[in-house]
């Protein structure tokens, strides 16, 4: 029997949160992934699952009378152009979980069909962006906080599962060159209505009540300004433990609050980020202290810059006009799609069938849907077309922003699958094919 | 048995981002993310043994998922589903006018239902497809 051939990839970035872990080293054969390194077990899996499997697609599907058959390239951009070109207010989403210059490519393709442009930030840190553009912020580098932050912060952040290795690599166990002894060097704080593994591992842990974040946010920084509030405690938090945060928070060298869905998809929105950044503010007046959302999708910051520095807004730009305009609430995918007003979806490397709530995903149903997926997932099966792509930062490279802004290559390990093509290819292609129908 | 005036959060967890990367339509994505996390305390009142189904019930809808007790407590009157198909059945989907729908924060209530079938996630969101 003779023993594959293994090559090993080293360097390599993993294409799943946003911390962009780029250490892993990767063992292909035969064109399979068959062994990882340094990875954590979501990453892991999702090089394995672009593996032959019973569940990714290797060749476009069109839908006909309830089952998919597969098709040509050309039958399936040509029908996809089709469901584009009559649909009225066509909605294109995702482009989280894709590279940089396919994100390009879906601006220019909703430009053209004067479409609704939405990334996957618009259900996550759409309310960060939100918070920023009105107060600003005081963001940088994870390196910055790995080599200096003395006192961590998790707001509404459960690293432990959503960023596996960010506790390794940045802000927990890491040796920083400030902070030589790693853990001991660190003190860590989380606040979460649940003590959650993150929290089980911290120094401190505050329990508030749900949904009450904005007004413990408040709370610390009237005790940070030295006013005596008159209440025994404030979202379920006694007094007493608010004045002992105020003081280790003031004491530290340099401070970081790393803030994640808690803030965000709780009630009050971008108003919890506005106050977690006033407050961050405001403890510069004491010591250094900065803070970062805790993006999820691995290249979600990407799709915010790409959107941003092409059409200047960073998600939820309408096109209908002709020129792109702004206004989340009004023009964010699920508040389209709970309105019905969007009669045809493509889906860019998202799966919002699952992530959606019911009522926006019913009224999503009702109109065609062409999905740009490898995997079966709730809203492929539902799609009238699937274009099979590449994975991204696997099967081909691309340009990837990590949570902290910080553009990194995506490394290509392997082949793409039968006729599987990358996301920007696809996108190039059906932006042709509108054109050409089009007669341009 | 029943429990009212309860809370939902929903959530990443590690076993659910490894189930949606290994098959959405698959037995591990059921068990990872069709869930419902109690505390143990607030079981204990159910009277029912962990992996028992209870329909979970918002304003905003209800699902069949299967109980477990939490390993991230304690929390009581808090219950947490991971995200996905079956907490988005029962999430808040007002976004404020910031595009964000509210996916924590919910006023739930929660019965036992012994005999229930908690679906997958393809047959769940299929539901929606019919109406």
């Amino acid at each position: 029997m003779s023993q594959k051939k293994i090559i090993t990839h080293h360097d390599v970035l993993c294409p799943f949160c946003g911390t962009l872990c780029d250490d892993l080293e990767v063992d292909v054969a035969d064109n399979e992934v068959v062994e990882m390194r340094n990875s954590c077990q979501i990453g892991t899996k999702k090089f394995f699952s672009s593996n032959p499997s019973g569940h990714r697609y290797l060749k476009p599907q069109i839908k006909e009378k309830g089952s998919f058959r597969d098709a040509t390239w050309d039958e399936a951009l040509d029908k996809a152009a089709d469901i584009l070109l009559k649909a009225k207010r066509p909605l294109l989403y995702g482009f989280s979980s894709t590279e940089c210059e396919a994100q390009n490519v879906g601006v220019e393709l909703a430009e053209y069909l004067r479409a609704i442009l939405d990334n996957t930030a618009s259900v996550c840190h759409g309310p960060s962006l939100l918070a920023i553009q009105d107060v600003g912020a005081p963001l940088s580098t994870l390196g910055e906080y790995k080599n200096r932050a003395d006192l961590v912060i998790f707001w509404g952040s459960n690293p432990v599962h959503a960023h596996p290795r960010h506790l390794s690599r940045y802000s927990d166990y890491v040796r920083g060159y400030f902070r030589k002894d790693g853990r001991n060097d660190r003190f860590i704080v989380v606040v979460d209505p649940r003590k959650t593994h993150t929290a089980q591992i911290a120094d401190l842990y505050i329990q508030v009540k749900p949904n009450e974040d904005y007004e413990l946010l408040n709370a610390i920084r009237a005790v940070l300004r030295g006013v005596e509030l008159d209440a025994k405690e404030v979202s379920g938090v006694p007094m007493e433990e608010i004045k002992k945060l105020v003081e280790i928070l003031k004491k530290c060298h340099f401070g970081v609050i790393f803030f994640g869905m808690g803030l965000t998809q709780s009630v009050s929105h971008h108003r919890n980020v506005d106050t977690a950044i006033c407050l961050t503010r405001e403890l510069n007046d004491h010591t250094k202290f900065l803070l970062t959302p805790m993006r999820g999708h691995y290249n979600v910051a990407g799709a915010n810059q790409v959107f941003t520095w092409t059409t200047g807004y960073a998600y939820s730009i309408d096109f209908s006009r002709g020129y792109g305009r702004y206004n989340p609430g009004e023009f964010s995918s699920v508040d389209l799609l709970m309105k019905d007003e969007v009669d045809a979806t493509l889906i860019v490397a998202s799966d919002p069938a699952s992530n959606f709530p019911a009522g926006a995903v019913r009224n999503m149903f009702k109109h065609p849907i062409i999905a740009i997926e490898p995997h079966h997932t709730p809203t492929s099966v539902y799609a009238d077309v699937i274009l099979p792509p590449a994975f991204a930062g696997i099967e081909c490279e691309g340009t990837a922003y990590r949570m902290d802004k910080v553009p990194l290559r995506l490394r290509k390990v392997k082949e793409a699958p039968e006729e599987c093509l990358p996301d920007r290819e696809i996108l190039e292609r059906l932006l042709e094919k509108v054109k050409e129908k089009e007669g341009k | 048995m029943s429990l009212n005036n309860l809370i939902l959060l929903t959530g990443r967890t590690i076993n659910q981002g490894v189930a949606l990367e290994g098959g959405k339509n698959t037995k591990e994505n059921v068990r990872a993310a069709g869930i419902c996390t109690f505390d143990k305390e607030d079981f204990k009142k159910l009277d029912c043994i962990a992996g028992t189904p209870v329909k979970v019930t918002t304003d905003y809808g209800e699902v069949l998922v299967y109980s477990t007790i939490t390993e991230e407590g304690p929390h009581p009157g808090i219950i947490f589903i991971p995200m996905g198909p079956w907490g988005n059945q029962v999430v808040n989907p007002d976004t404020q006018g910031c595009g964000t729908p509210t996916f924590k924060g919910m006023k739930a209530k929660v019965e036992v239902v012994k005999d229930g079938r908690v679906l997958d996630a393809i047959e769940l969101i299929g539901k929606l497809k019919e109406a």
